[in-house]
């Protein structure tokens, strides 16, 4: 029972994550491989906050939250000059460039925290307190569950209000023609910056939660292959609603653990699971580039 | 003189792969990030077949080979298709980036996930200018170069190059005066290969080689391709020159973990100031992507 809690925790995650790259992907049309930059962002903001500032779990998670919008700039100003293809290069590059700070902001001897010692490089950041609502601090991870699943409800909710506003709609016309977007007189660079901020800040929610049940943080969450994992949940579920990405968060999250049955050698899971997602994203391009559950054929 | 130097030798692997990335981009529109796994391949068939005693020679042939084969397998098997069923440029990047996960997994499995070296011995060092140069360093020098010299020589001069570049400039019109465009594409496949594996096997017989080196690598081509302009074929070997000088200064100013920081704040810098790259040609304002 406990295992299946602990899987039913990563799934309220990373169903986050999808849906909040859902809103990019599916509805601004602009694919993007930072998304594990901004995870990480969120989970070391509340790490640092609550392990050295002693913060409690909401004004950690609203500063995260707030710094992971700012920092979406370092995306979104690109994204007024490049499409496709170059503009998701340059998203590689803010994550590399992500991963890069995470792993070198570090001291030998600086206290935690500190300016030469943000991060902690390599080792991360241990002992991330668990969170406390109204006096009561989630230890048990049945409770646990229950808060995480209450924040993805309310961030599916969000998003889903999100899509059906005229500000949705909105989105929707300037991914299928930007040019006339701009023609009818709509702002769509401000639109990219709005999207790309209530994003990355969609995501950096899901990074505190992480960071909270995990109880550590290292610059792995940011690594490129966290950002393919997340790629591939949206492009594998589909985009364009909200059935796709929790499909493909829940068809990624339960897959490693299948894994398990099949009696791989520990040392190649993780080559076969990553395998496995590259090959997933060369036969979904080729047979349904739609997603399994998408509406929407990615340009 | 040694950080120019240092330069120059660092540029010219970018400024290899940057032309291997462009000579795909330019022709055939494709996001061409199955590069990454040529890269990685290369010195691992370089040494696979070197344990079998061969000569030096024989294993750089048959290294170059086996990549520019599968060069020619990525165009035939996936981005042929993908073209033919009128796919987008993103299905085209995240199909050959599903390739190269898949391949460098395989390696990571076959191989292991050490960094290795071509060779064991210790390089032997000359005295230049006051600048120190490793024996393999020169190597990488005189071969980089004579390499990017002659494609140049070869896009310029020959019936091959010309065909090259009007299909670059305008594929539709290319196909339309009943050249066969699925033949050039595969030839703009073959010499990506070629120019991908030397640069690999060139940088691994200089510093070592590891299964996650190639998408890193070509990220930087990338960057190189976007600072030297990204219609030209010249510009991109201008832009990793530029980008090997500028990492090599960040080395010696301030630490090699700076470097990737320093590069993307200037990929930062071009695209906010000139985002056509330096040598750019005005565009309309439907065509800008």
């Amino acid at each position: 029972m406990g295992y299946l809690i602990h899987l039913l925790i990563y799934f309220d995650i990373y169903a986050i994550v999808a849906l909040s790259l859902n809103l990019l992907v599916g509805y601004a049309g602009l694919l993007t491989f930072a998304h594990a930059g901004y995870f990480a962002v969120g989970a070391y903001t509340y790490a640092l906050l609550s392990v050295v500032g002693g913060f409690g779990v909401r004004p950690a998670s609203l500063v995260a939250v707030l710094i992971a919008a700012f920092l979406s700039l370092a995306i979104s100003l690109p994204s007024w000059r490049l499409k496709g293809d170059f503009f998701i290069l340059v998203s590689l590059s803010v994550q590399t460039f992500f991963f890069s700070l995470y792993y070198n902001w570090t001291k030998a001897g600086a206290p935690l925290g500190s300016w030469s010692n943000l991060t902690n490089g390599p080792f991360g950041i241990t002992n991330i307190p668990k969170p406390a609502i109204l006096g009561f601090r989630i230890t048990d991870p049945g409770h646990f569950l229950v808060f995480a699943t209450c924040i993805a409800l309310l961030c599916a909710f969000v998003c889903w209000r999100l899509q059906a506003s005229p500000w949705g709609r909105l989105l929707i016309s300037m991914r299928e023609d930007e040019l006339a977007c701009r023609g009818l007189g709509k702002n769509t660079r401000l639109l990219k910056v709005q999207t790309l901020a209530l994003s990355s800040a969609f995501v950096a929610m899901a990074g505190t939660i992480y960071a909270a049940y995990a109880g550590y943080v290292d610059p792995t969450s940011s690594s490129l292959e966290e950002g393919i994992l997340m790629l591939s949940m949206v492009l594998v579920g589909g985009v364009g609603n909200l059935r796709g990405p929790i499909v493909g968060a829940l068809l990624l999250t339960a897959f490693p653990e299948m894994l398990r049955f099949l009696h791989f050698p520990d040392a190649q899971a993780s080559n076969i699971r990553l395998a496995f997602y590259g090959l997933l994203l060369v036969l979904m391009m080729h047979l349904r580039p739609q997603g399994l559950s998408g509406n929407y054929r990615m340009k | 003189m040694q950080i120019i130097i240092n330069g120059l030798i660092a540029g010219l692997a970018v400024a290899q792969l940057a032309l291997a990335f462009q000579v795909v981009y330019l022709p055939t529109g494709v996001f061409f990030v199955g590069l990454a796994s040529l890269y990685v391949v290369a010195p691992y068939i370089y040494s696979a077949v070197q344990r079998l005693g061969m000569a030096w020679q024989l294993c750089a042939t048959i290294s170059i080979a086996v990549v520019v084969s599968i060069a020619l397998l990525f165009e035939i098997l996936n981005h042929a298709p993908l073209t033919r069923k009128g796919a987008s440029g993103g299905a085209h990047l995240i199909s050959s980036l599903g390739i190269y996960i898949l391949l460098v997994q395989v390696i990571t499995m076959t191989w292991g996930n050490n960094t290795m070296a071509l060779r064991p011995e210790v390089h032997a060092v000359y005295h230049f200018a006051g600048s120190v140069v490793a024996d393999s360093q020169v190597i990488m020098t005189v071969a980089a170069g004579a390499l990017l010299l002659g494609f140049l020589a070869m896009l310029h001069t020959t019936a091959l190059g010309l065909h090259l570049r009007a299909l670059a400039d305008n594929p539709t019109q290319f196909a339309l005066y009943g050249y066969n465009v699925s033949t050039f594409r595969l030839i703009a496949f073959g010499l990506s290969g070629l120019l991908a594996a030397t640069a690999s096997l060139l940088t691994a017989y200089d510093i070592g080689y590891t299964p996650n080196g190639g998408l890193p690598t070509v990220l930087l081509a990338v960057v190189a391709v976007i600072i030297g302009g990204r219609t030209s074929f010249f510009g991109p070997i201008i832009g990793g020159l530029l980008l090997g000088f500028v990492r090599a200064e960040v080395v010696w100013q301030f630490s090699a973990r700076w470097q990737e920081a320093f590069t993307y704040a200037i990929l930062a810098l071009f695209l906010l100031s000139r985002p056509r790259g330096i040598f750019s040609r005005t565009t309309r304002i439907e065509e800008i992507d």
